[in-house]
């Protein structure tokens, strides 16, 4: 009498189904016993009383995701809250000396690939920033200052590169 | 009839608010599981319930957090009642008790 199992849905077998099919078992076949299992087969298709089970299980998910992502995120789980705050000031500042910087340089060279390759540059350069930041905050100031002046330099190197070779073409 | 909270929550069952309620009275011993219940309720309201009608009122029930699945190592799984269960369950029983009273002083009068 098992195939009557098959009448459900697969997510109400996956949660009923064995201690179901035990009862089952315990039945003698019968025409009111299969149309008892196909009423109770429909209503679980036309009201399936997992949903709110299920929604949270997504809703778990949902924060199983967000947990991931915390933790692939810039810093890593074990950054404190004043330390994202730290980096996300850090960056904002590091923007706007970029931005006013680009300003000042393309009013007085103009659209130089040396100018140019600034503004270019700030968008992983910013990025760059906040996690060397996030990561070296348990480094030496001067290790952070190397570190992120650096990667920055080499950044702008990269990308004043680019643009020469781009005004070329 | 007045309703309570508790009450309303097997009024949303439809047509397994009965063997929801039958669930709930066979659970108020103790935990048990599904065919245990089926015996149970045979043996106390004299209805011997289909599976098919057992486990859509099961699932209503689990839902609503008016009774709980236990950790079982064998596949019937055995259910028990809650604290909500117990409060809904007493609700309605009240409720059934009163139109019972109401209507037995009215047939002591006809």
């Amino acid at each position: 009498m098992k195939w009557l199992l098959q009448l459900y849905p697969a997510e109400w077998r996956c949660r009923y189904g064995e201690e179901f099919a035990a009862v089952l078992q315990g039945q003698r076949l019968s025409l009111g016993l299969v149309v008892d299992v196909f009423g109770g087969a429909v209503d679980a298709w036309l009201h399936p009383q997992l949903r709110g089970r299920e929604h949270e299980i997504t809703k778990g998910e949902q924060t199983m995701t967000n947990e991931m992502m915390k933790r692939c995120a810039a810093g890593g789980p074990k950054l404190s809250q004043r330390d994202q705050i730290l980096a996300g000031i850090t960056m904002a500042v590091g923007a706007l000396i970029l931005a006013a910087a680009y300003v000042v340089l393309r009013k007085l060279y103009h659209a130089r690939p040396a100018v140019e390759a600034l503004s270019y540059m700030s968008m992983p350069g910013m990025f760059l920033l906040y996690t060397k930041v996030a990561y070296l905050r348990q480094h030496k100031v001067s290790t952070q200052v190397i570190t992120v002046g650096g990667g920055m330099v080499l950044l702008y190197l990269i990308f004043w590169g680019a643009c020469e070779v781009a005004v070329r073409l | 009839m007045k309703k309570t909270k508790n009450n309303d929550e097997l009024d949303d069952f439809g047509r397994f608010s009965e063997p929801a309620l039958l669930i709930l009275i066979s659970l108020a011993e103790g935990p048990k599981h599904g065919y245990s219940m089926t015996e149970d309720i045979a043996t106390i309201a004299g209805v011997r319930l289909g599976p098919g009608t057992l486990y859509g009122a099961i699932a209503r029930l689990e839902s609503r957090g008016l009774i709980e699945p236990l950790k079982s190592e064998d596949r019937r799984n055995p259910y028990a009642l809650t604290g909500l269960g117990e409060r809904a369950l007493r609700a309605r029983l009240d409720a059934m008790q009163t139109v019972v009273r109401a209507g037995q002083r009215r047939l002591a009068h006809a």
